[in-house]
């Protein structure tokens, strides 16, 4: 890479502010600017889309003021001295799918997320689309495992127990002297990508499939292989397969540091104690930049990047069925698809995300200028889209690095390091590929390193997830409250969701007793009244199961208090 | 499978009462609760002030609910109680109602429903509150539950969002209970509770009432630490440059209640998008032949006393329902009311006392409803004053009107005097 044209262009837009230099195969640039969107511009500028030479972003920035990962409280040391074979940094989709991967091989995983439950950053924050795999650059990473992704996700979520519905995507246009061009484009996609099924539609043909979009679309690209799935449903189904299959999950469990010696991860301590791993997995999403500095192994920069999505009420989702998007004639450079339409697979619409960059990595807080952007924008898609059936609306971040590409490879300088990093969309539609190919990476680094690698004879890929009475034929449903009357008695009216199905989660191979992850695994307070019934019911469940004071149960970390005790 | 003339879902004061006329009329009933224990919201409203209109006196929720409780018991009204309605369906002339609870799943036939299904609160996402999401954020409601039923304290130090009567019951409420409550913060220039609950609720405490402010955002990771509030413009947007954070550890919110009608949606009842409750006749049938409705479901009372008699009314009209077509004319209010209920008229039945509920769009002082049957004045009533948190109640004649096919009543207010 000619560094000699990238500090011409530095120099042109930002009079030597910043400087790049070409240091261990990636482009470190560093100076002086004082807005972040600079430094993101500037990155930008340095980069290549999809390149293997990364851009590392060393710019002090007088607005981003660094603020440090938010630890848990918890200290002791459960984990101190244990030595697993794998340690995976990073509860989201990568790493639950990577441990269940894993568990089928005799090895001991341990797997840390420093969250009190996993997919509680960009897994659980998205749409939830699984992508058909079009609009990818070749060459690049994510070109590489979306269509194997996308194929695998029948299988995956019938062995995981997880809805997944492929109800199609249509990307919409509004001007029809446009459709021969999207018609060569097609073409040159389905040679391109292998991508046999998309097809161009009618507007009419759109509308006959679904009536609530616009009638301002003269043509749609169709793309029946896309689908959706419960993004934090299927991550912790992942975990606890997973877990079934023998591997550990730590909750709570921050990586503090690294001892690096000879260019190998010797020992790794976190709030819960230190740890030996003979192998480490990055997946740590927004902070995979952080755990590759530990390691003494950052040669990338991950600039994350804000998405907000609406969900509505499922009055709303009963008038569209799939996925659907308009297509804009400008485009930003660098930025992931906007946002679109959806119908969920519990059957709400949902209206996002958009795409905003920023230096917090782990500022999940909402604004209404998001949520106004994303619903003009899609209004056009879908004209009676509206606000007032908004139930609930948040904020996820993204983790792209500056080329916009994943990162699957081991470490560049230290041996016993694999990273998963970069993960943003499409990584939902990915993970179940990407993970198999971690899994061969692990095996064949153990191996490499003297380990005996066998096979887990007792694998069981399934996963048998609480049953949903509310999706049950009634004779089912009948047969299930006999066996447990609890299973009858309905604790949230909007998603009806009975005592049952609450201890069930209470009883889940990754026992989160608080109010949000009881919410996440069976679905209480998901409905319109977001918890407004239910949610003193459901903390006195868990009160009772864990035999503790209700003033005990958190809503989610150690710090959500829901009450303070005894009233007078 | 069991069969019941008039099927009553829920069990709060609307529907308790409901059971008991349709019951006193003769017909077999049943009603279902999805809570262990009739009452409805009312378990929880340990404050006084029930029952002023009907028994003249002043009782508390649970005193208030008790006494049809009994009336109920005795009368030896079929009852299922945790027991939540999956479906109600048409099957021949009346319904095939799907009932879940701890015995399994049955279905039970109805030739008549009355729906007194309440109503649920309005969220902070439906008020547009932005920023993190904390613990401490609750609904007036559900701070209620955890004070009064599971005797737990929400907050020590709240701010409380929305004037209407159970954010102020509940300052009062948590002032009594040690809490510091540090505000009332309402969006519209008036205030959207009882007048007398503004003072028994506010006044007697020292609490302020901010008119004309909202609250915009949240903050705090694990538990609530502030809100920034603003003052709002004449359109209730909040005016850049007047936002303030008060450090405070909850945040309840009043802001509103919506009628539940997701079951009478699925029956395809017509909702009137102004109350947001069914549109129903004088005797309160809806727009689906024998489905009837009653309650905080028909429309947000502010009084339990015309929720237990809606369901009287929509009891007994169930009880002596007998399918025929309908001949209806329409109740139509003009802008200067928010809503009024009925929503039209059956010629083919008794409107000689008809109880017609109203509210306001605005503050009114010294004003006059008026009541025109196509087009000609058939009444009138004056009013020292409206207000919209204060719902009107009048009996009027229509049967005197010479109402006919192709009829239209409008309804007016119009201001007589000024100061």
């Amino acid at each position: 890479m000619d560094m000699g044209k990238v500090n011409k262009k530095l120099s042109a837009r930002f009079g030597g502010a910043v400087r790049a230099e070409l240091r261990d195969g990636s482009v470190v640039l560093s100076g002086k600017l004082d807005r972040w969107a600079d430094v993101v511009e500037a990155c930008q500028l340095a980069a290549v889309k999809y390149s293997r030479v990364h851009v590392v972003n060393d710019i002090t920035c007088a607005e981003a003021k660094a603020q440090p990962m938010r630890l848990p409280d918890l200290r002791d040391s459960v984990l101190e001295g244990a030595r697993p074979d794998a340690l995976i940094i990073g509860g989201g989709i990568s790493g639950a799918s990577i441990a269940r991967e894993l568990s089928k091989w005799k090895l001991d995983i341990l797997l840390v997320d420093k969250e009190p439950d996993l997919a509680l950053h960009a897994s659980g924050r998205n749409d939830g689309e699984v992508h058909p795999g079009v609009d990818l650059g070749k060459g690049s990473l994510k070109h590489r495992y979306i269509r194997r992704g996308n194929a695998m996700y029948d299988e995956v979520c019938r062995e995981l127990d997880v809805p997944f519905r492929r109800v199609g995507q249509y990307v919409c246009f509004d001007k029809g002297w446009l459709r021969p061009f999207i018609a060569l484009y097609c073409l040159w996609r389905r040679y391109h990508d292998g991508i046999s099924d998309t097809r161009i539609i009618s507007g009419a043909e759109l509308r006959r499939r679904e009536p609530a979009l616009s009638r301002d679309f003269k043509f749609a690209v169709s793309n029946p292989s896309s689908g959706c799935v419960c993004p934090y449903g299927l991550t912790i189904a992942y975990g606890e397969n997973a877990v079934q299959n023998g591997a550990k999950v730590s909750l709570d469990t921050a990586v503090l540091s690294m001892e690096v010696e000879d260019g190998e991860i010797k020992s790794v301590a976190t709030n819960r104690g230190t740890v030996y791993p003979a192998l480490v997995i990055n997946a740590a999403g927004v902070f995979a930049e952080e755990v590759a500095r530990m390691a003494g192994d950052r040669f990338y920069s991950i600039h994350p990047r804000r998405g907000t999505n609406s969900i509505l009420d499922k009055k709303a989702g009963a008038s569209f069925s799939s996925i659907a998007s308009v297509m804009e004639a400008a485009r930003t450079r660098g930025r992931s698809k906007g946002g679109g339409i959806l119908h969920t697979v519990h059957d709400n619409l949902l209206a996002g995300p958009d795409a905003v960059e920023t230096w917090e990595k782990e500022n999940t807080e909402t604004h209404p200028e998001s949520i106004t952007h994303v619903f003009s924008k899609q209004q056009r898609t879908m004209p009676a889209l509206s606000q007032g059936d908004i139930i609930t609306y948040f904020t996820g971040v993204r983790a792209p690095t500056f080329e916009e590409d994943f990162i699957i490879e081991k470490g560049r300088k230290i041996h016993n390091l694999i990273h998963c990093a970069g993960i943003q969309s499409p990584g939902l539609t990915t993970a179940p590929a990407v993970a198999l190919d971690i899994e061969k990476m692990a095996v064949e680094e153990l191996r490499k390193r003297g380990r005996t690698v066998e096979r887990n004879e007792s694998f069981n890929p399934i996963r048998k997830g609480p049953p949903v009475l509310r999706d049950l034929p009634d004779g089912e449903r009948a047969a299930l409250i006999r066996e447990n009357p609890d299973y009858g008695v309905i604790v949230c009216r909007c998603e009806e969701v009975s005592r049952g199905e609450i201890l069930d989660a209470l009883r889940s191979p990754i026992c989160v007793p608080t109010v949000d992850g009881v919410k996440k695994r069976v679905r209480p307070g998901m409905g319109r009244c977001q918890g407004g019934f239910c949610s003193p019911l459901v903390a006195q469940i868990i009160a009772e199961f864990l035999d503790v004071p209700l003033e005990d149960v958190k809503k989610s970390s150690s710090q959500s208090d829901i009450t303070f005790g005894r009233t007078k | 499978m069991r069969t019941y003339d008039v099927t009553v879902i829920g069990g709060g004061p609307a529907g308790l009462a409901a059971a008991l006329s349709a019951h006193g009329e003769g017909a077999k009933t049943l009603l279902v609760e999805r809570e262990a224990r009739l009452g409805g919201i009312l378990k929880q409203c340990i404050h006084d002030g029930f029952g002023l209109v009907r028994f003249q006196e002043k009782l508390t929720g649970p005193e208030y609910a008790q006494r049809f409780i009994l009336r109920f018991q005795q009368a030896g009204i079929s009852c299922a109680v945790q027991t939540f309605v999956t479906r109600a369906e048409r099957a021949g002339e009346g319904f095939d109602v799907t009932l879940v609870n701890r015995d399994g799943v049955g279905t039970i036939r109805t030739k008549t429903l009355v729906l007194a299904t309440g109503c649920r609160e309005r969220t902070a996402k439906q008020v547009s509150i932005h920023g993190t999401r904390p613990a401490g954020v609750f609904t007036a409601g559900t701070a209620q539950h955890f004070t009064n039923l599971l005797g737990q304290l929400p907050t020590k130090k709240c701010v409380i969002l929305g004037s209407g009567d159970i954010g102020l019951i509940m300052a009062r409420r948590l002032t009594l209970e040690g809490a510091q409550v540090l505000g009332v913060y309402e969006a519209k220039p008036t205030p959207s509770g009882l007048t007398r609950n503004i003072h028994q609720c506010l006044h007697d405490y020292g609490i302020p009432l901010y008119l004309s402010h909202t609250v915009t955002r949240v903050l705090g990771a694990g538990r609530l630490t502030a809100v920034e509030v603003a003052q709002v413009d004449g359109s209730m947007r909040p005016i850049p440059g007047t936002e303030e954070v008060v450090e405070c550890d909850g945040l309840i919110l009043s802001v509103g209640l919506i009628p539940e009608n997701e079951l009478a949606q699925s029956l395809g009842v017509e909702l009137d998008p102004k109350t947001k409750g069914p549109v129903c006749d004088g005797q309160l049938m809806t727009s689906v032949d024998g489905v009837f409705s009653c309650g905080n479901a028909l429309h947000v009372n502010d009084l339990v006393d015309y929720v237990s008699e809606s369901g009287e009314l929509a009891g007994r009209n169930a009880a002596r329902y007998a399918a025929a077509p309908r001949r209806t004319v329409p109740i139509r209010p003009s802008p200067a009311l928010l809503y009024a209920v009925p929503q039209r008229l059956d010629l083919d039945r008794d409107n000689s006392e008809t109880a017609l509920y109203f509210r306001s769009r605005e503050v009114l002082d010294g004003c006059v409803l008026r009541v025109r049957a196509d087009g000609r004045e058939v009444f009138s009533k004056r009013y020292p004053f409206l207000r919209p948190p204060e719902i009107e109640r009048l009996n009027v004649d229509f049967s005197r009107f010479g109402l006919h096919e192709g009829s239209e009543i409008e309804l007016d207010i119009e201001v007589t005097e000024h100061g």
